[in-house]
């Protein structure tokens, strides 16, 4: 357990070193509070930007603040997570490229610590960054739009952060084993897009997918309560990350 | 004692066999060199003892228990080591302590002293990314002594470098192997000579040769005098090849070796034949033969 400290503290110390505590987080705070600003300053950017002739009228409805916050959300979705599997695609993989592995591994040290410190710094990560991503837009929206119980936003971004969870896990699990790290991001990338749409274009059979996740949160940030399943994509959820994570901490063929 | 003992190690990479059958044992305190041409399966072996790789084939022991994690007890220096570049040496040698199971204090206690051993100690605070390849070397020495191990196995720990740095590390070998038992693996006959104790020789994934330096000496070092002159001294060679003395002859061009199983009889014979026959001869050598020519009688069987 010492030495799982030790690990998890080395990914720390690079991720401080190589910047990622910053930017990553910076990035999530920026999309956050990108989405309530241009929701609000909209018509004024039409306004300005487009070439419409004289005497144009212009009106978008605005949005309520729960609309603005699933925006952000589904921001998050794309652009976050894009960000999030470039930042972590080499998280085992660049490691074996480079031999360094192999020099922890010929120490008395468990793989499955080396993986499981990895991934807990990645969600850790991850997590602190969607937090305060969404935070900043939570801000702005009640600065912006109208007033927004905090709790909600607590409850949805918890929600949220399970699938992003699970697709972290993936992408250290695609980690342990594939060479290239660019397969990595595409694997996961399309694993994520895939389930995206196959559970929006046959949402029947995919009450399962750990994509319904988000739109639970994105429906209790619209509503105020939870709509469409969650115990099943809850469980299945945490069972399959579960099970990727003891995948990735037991392989061990190739170094 | 015995430290580590082999059996029949065997590793294929599908049907290509890198190492096969492989036996030798490795006696506490010595220093043993793994010889073997490049692509001899030295690497292979060596990673499959520091349990990087799982052997196909073969148990191993460590202190007679086998199928055991001795990795705590050994110190591994690959072929090329590798380092995370955005540390410092002291982290560097904290964090690998640390991961070999020592307390936060003993660790920097044991890197300062390393690092002050390995001569880089002015270099500790510097990130290892612009270190040079002897500094990294001996860096990567000092991480595998870090926990001082019974067993340091070092993969090619000279050939890498200039000959400065070459002389630096066979002279700390020389000093490690007072204390602790060493395999390291080379394709530099010299060097072997110069350090070690025990040779093990494979070939083509195959033991050759294992015993000690100075049985090899003793089995495979022949006397020889050789002889150079001015002019083809052939058909003089054919003529003395004859002799109880001599075993073999080898004349190329004007250089004749003549391998004697008695040097002083056989020098005052030759040197007397020489006046007699008047041979205008320019270099009159006695030696005798190295390793590394019963390295190139393995290699090239």
């Amino acid at each position: 357990m010492k030495k799982w400290f030790v690990l998890h503290r080395k990914e720390w110390l690079e991720m401080t070193r190589n910047y990622k505590v910053i930017w990553i987080p910076l990035i999530f705070v920026l999309f956050g509070l990108m989405q309530p600003i241009t929701s609000y300053y909209m018509p004024e950017i039409l306004k300005n930007a487009s070439n419409l002739p004289e005497g144009s009228v212009i009106e978008i409805p605005m949005p309520t603040s729960g609309e603005v916050l699933a925006q952000t959300l589904g921001q998050f979705n794309q652009m976050g997570i894009l960000v999030l599997v470039l930042a972590f695609m080499g998280i085992v993989s660049s490691e074996r490229k480079s031999g360094m592995l192999k020099a922890i591994l010929v120490k008395p040290v468990r793989f499955s610590s080396y993986i499981t410190a990895k991934w807990m710094s990645a969600v850790l990560l991850s997590v602190g960054a969607i937090f305060l991503g969404m935070l900043a837009s939570w801000y702005y929206t009640v600065l912006l739009i109208g007033d927004y119980p905090f709790m909600n936003i607590v409850k949805g971004t918890s929600l949220y952060l399970i699938w992003i969870m699970f697709l972290l896990t993936f992408t250290v699990f695609l980690s342990t084993f594939l060479k290239s790290s660019g397969f990595v991001a595409a694997f996961t990338l399309l694993l994520s897009i895939l389930l995206t749409l196959l559970t929006s274009l046959f949402e029947k059979y995919m009450e399962w997918s750990p994509a319904q996740l988000t739109n639970a949160a994105a429906s209790l940030f619209i509503s105020g309560k939870l709509e469409g399943p969650l115990m099943l994509p809850l469980i299945t959820t945490v069972i399959l990350t579960a099970l990727i994570l003891y995948l990735a901490a037991t392989r061990k063929s190739s170094l | 004692m015995e430290l580590l003992e082999v059996k029949s190690l065997t590793k294929s990479f599908g049907k290509h066999v890198a190492v096969n059958d492989l036996s030798f044992s490795i006696e506490e305190g010595r220093c043993v060199a793994l010889l073997g041409a490049n692509g001899a399966g030295k690497t292979t072996t060596l990673e499959m003892l520091a349990s990087l790789q799982k052997p196909t084939n073969g148990s191993i022991s460590f202190l007679s228990v086998e199928k055991r994690d001795y990795r705590e007890y050994i110190g591994y220096l690959p072929q090329y080591p590798v380092f995370f570049p955005w540390m410092n040496a002291i982290e560097y040698l904290v964090l690998m302590g640390e991961l070999s199971g020592l307390s936060k204090s003993k660790a920097v206690a044991r890197a300062n002293e390393l690092l002050e051993l390995l001569g880089i100690a002015d270099a500790k605070k510097r990130k290892i990314g612009g270190y040079s390849g002897g500094m990294k070397q001996r860096l990567g020495i000092a991480q595998a002594l870090i926990h001082e191990p019974k067993l340091l196995m070092l993969d090619e720990p000279v050939s890498a470098l200039d000959p400065v740095g070459r002389r630096e590390i066979l002279e700390l070998m020389k000093l490690l192997k007072e204390t602790t038992t060493i395999l390291f693996s080379t394709h530099i006959l010299h060097d072997a000579e110069e350090v070690c104790d025990d040779v093990i020789m494979i070939h083509k994934g195959e033991l050759a040769v294992t015993a000690s330096l100075s049985e090899l000496r003793r089995k495979h070092q022949e006397d020889v005098i050789i002889i150079s002159a001015d002019e083809n001294l052939d058909a003089w060679a054919g003529s003395i090849e004859n002799w109880n003395i001599v075993s073999k002859v080898i004349s190329t061009n004007n250089k004749i070796e003549i391998y004697v199983k008695n040097v002083a009889e056989a020098r005052n014979l030759l040197l007397v034949e020489i006046t007699e026959k008047k041979l205008p001869i320019t270099k009159f050598t006695v030696g005798q033969t190295s390793l590394e020519d019963l390295f190139m009688e393995v290699v090239g069987r």
